[in-house]
């Protein structure tokens, strides 16, 4: 191998190396609130309902069956402030940690399908 | 998110509040803090007591992997060289003498390390601070730009030749490569420095000098395994075909490891940037000078594969080191000590960090580097907290004084954790670095109700 091509192996690893980095820190993105047809158009995807705030509240005060409040934020989120009664269950929004999710959260639903559950 | 996962397990029921939790407590409504009884007040539970039996064997196996694992610090390459260049001259003997110097070599490394190991235990974590102090720092980095320069062939290495010498003739053979190890030991010895802390209250614990003895022993076993095997494989290098040639440009590769470790440990004593050029400048002239300007004859096709990958590795190492200087983000905004500035916080209901920190600290750095600078937690801090930085770099600062008595603490770093009410919750506190994501939970867990 002469000087030359190990020359362009090493400018490509640095390139590489660049472009990686680059990507690790780059700032995330500006965390935007989806709109509200982005996220009806998600949940019409995933087959459940959305409530809002006044909605949850009413159902909240006066359940019409036992109400499970689930909420999904991560672990010191939950910790430093979530509604009472709710409990922690931590997702990463990414395929893997959904998959991995399935389990322990049907355990944390208990088998009745019916439940009333409230994700937030 | 997890509402789809639940309507995929078959739940009916389901419903999600994608406003979630913000509108609700501006809302007023009914809401909850669960710190999980992270603040407490009473000091950290006592570390486990004696142990036996399977137990004991398992601990043991642990800490020897641990002593594994701390081959990849750089503390210990300067004894790379150093074990290389006295084995190398034993070669030309049968296997098994070598393999029993090897062994002896490597009982006197464990034994030197274990005793300074029980020593700083016992009287309070001295070998941490060992490698912390400027001047030693400098003495370190001197005599490995001056070992290098050897390996670059400005000079020849005498003075541990001579050393090598007088102790193969005083102690002959075997004692010779006794008498190695005992004096690299102390070479060594600051390598186990981060775990003499976490070792520190389990030995005191055990109430057994000999116990921990056992323990520091297993420990520096672990972290002289590799050196054995080097001794081993050194002492039969020039058995292997035309080792001439290319040996030479091995030394020049030993020499940059060198340079590169002493710019390591220059790194606490230089401000930050500089540091990062000089170990990016380092790495990026072994590359060039290994890759390149080095002509070492030896044309066969696999030494000509092992240069493009020094010169590989150099390059990446460099951009890598200069690049992520270059993209790191903003870090926390730290505020100098002072006792209004605890008050107004204690006032406002605000928690405070104090973060007790000194330049020459590697793990402080790491915090300050990795912790400090990711976005949540920066975010976070600049919100809700006070951040107090109390920099131990200069001794004598009265205050400081003061502050070291009154929270109690016996080295950096230490990161404590005050609540709204200005109380400290002692299970928090730190003494080395932590990453981010627990850190978070941390932060959570004073946060103001």
């Amino acid at each position: 191998m002469d000087t030359f091509k190990r020359l362009l192996v090493c400018l490509a690893a640095m390139a590489l190396t660049l472009g990686w980095l680059w990507l690790a820190h780059r700032p995330p993105p500006p965390v935007q609130d989806a709109t509200l047809a982005q996220v009806q158009d998600e949940a019409a995807r995933g087959g459940y309902r959305l409530l809002n705030t006044a909605e949850l509240a009413r159902l909240y005060q006066h359940p019409p069956a036992k109400l499970l409040l689930v909420d999904t934020r991560q672990d010191w989120e939950y910790r430093s402030g979530h509604i009472k009664g709710a409990v922690s269950f931590p997702l990463e929004p990414t395929w893997w940690s959904r998959w991995r999710a399935q389990r322990p959260l049907a355990a944390l639903l208990g088998p009745d399908k019916n439940r009333l559950v409230v994700f937030y | 998110m997890a509402a789809r996962v639940a309507v995929q397990l078959g739940y009916k029921n389901i419903y999600r509040d994608p406003l979630g939790f913000p509108e609700w407590q501006k809302s007023g409504l009914p809401v909850a803090s669960d710190p999980l009884g992270l603040c407490d007040y009473a000091p950290e539970a006592s570390a486990p007591g004696p142990l036996s039996g399977w137990s004991l064997l398992w601990t043991m196996l642990g800490v020897f992997a641990g002593g594994l694992a701390l081959n990849l610090t750089p503390c210990v390459y300067p004894l790379i060289p150093i074990t290389v260049s006295y084995f190398g001259g034993k070669s030309g003997q049968g296997r098994g003498r070598l393999l029993a110097h090897g062994l002896l070599y490597l009982a006197g490394l464990a034994v030197t390390n274990a005793l300074l190991g029980v020593g700083a235990a016992l009287t309070g974590g001295l070998m941490g601070a060992m490698l912390q102090n400027p001047l030693v720092l400098g003495a370190v980095a001197l005599v490995l730009v001056v070992l290098a320069a050897s390996m670059f062939g400005f000079w020849e290495l005498r003075l541990p030749g001579g050393l090598t010498q007088a102790a193969s003739r005083s102690y002959a053979g075997y004692w010779g490569s006794l008498f190695m190890g005992l004096t690299l030991g102390v070479v060594a010895a600051p390598c186990i420095g981060p775990f003499v802390l976490g070792l520190l209250t389990w030995v005191a614990n055990l109430g057994s000098p000999l116990l921990g003895f056992l323990v520091f022993l297993t420990l520096s076993l672990g972290l002289g395994l590799p050196l054995f095997f080097l001794a081993i494989f050194s002492g039969s290098l020039e058995k292997l075909p035309r080792s001439g040639e290319w040996l030479l440009w091995v030394r020049k590769l030993m020499g940059w490891v060198l340079l590169g470790m002493a710019a390591y440990f220059l790194r606490p004593l230089l401000p930050e940037g500089v540091s990062t050029a000089l170990l990016a400048a380092v790495a990026l002239g072994a590359a060039i000078h290994l890759g390149w300007l080095d002509r070492t004859a030896g044309a066969s096709r696999g030494f000509q594969w092992v240069k493009t990958m020094a010169a590989l590795v150099g390059v990446v190492a460099a951009t890598f080191l200069a690049g992520s200087w270059a993209f790191q983000g903003p870090g926390v905004n730290w505020q100098p000590y002072s006792d209004q500035l605890l008050a107004q916080a204690k006032e406002a209901g605000k928690p405070v960090i104090i973060d007790f920190g000194a330049v020459w600290c590697a793990p402080c750095r790491e915090l300050e580097e990795i912790t400090f600078h990711h976005p949540e937690v920066v975010k976070l801090a600049d919100r809700d907290f006070v951040m107090v930085k109390v920099d131990l770099t200069r001794k004598g600062d009265p205050v400081h004084t003061r502050l070291l008595g009154q929270y109690g603490v016996k080295g950096v770093p230490t990161v404590i954790f005050l609540d709204g009410r200005g109380h400290e919750c002692r299970n928090l506190r730190l003494v080395d670095y932590l990453p981010p994501e627990q850190f978070l939970s941390r932060m959570a867990g004073v946060m103001k109700k």
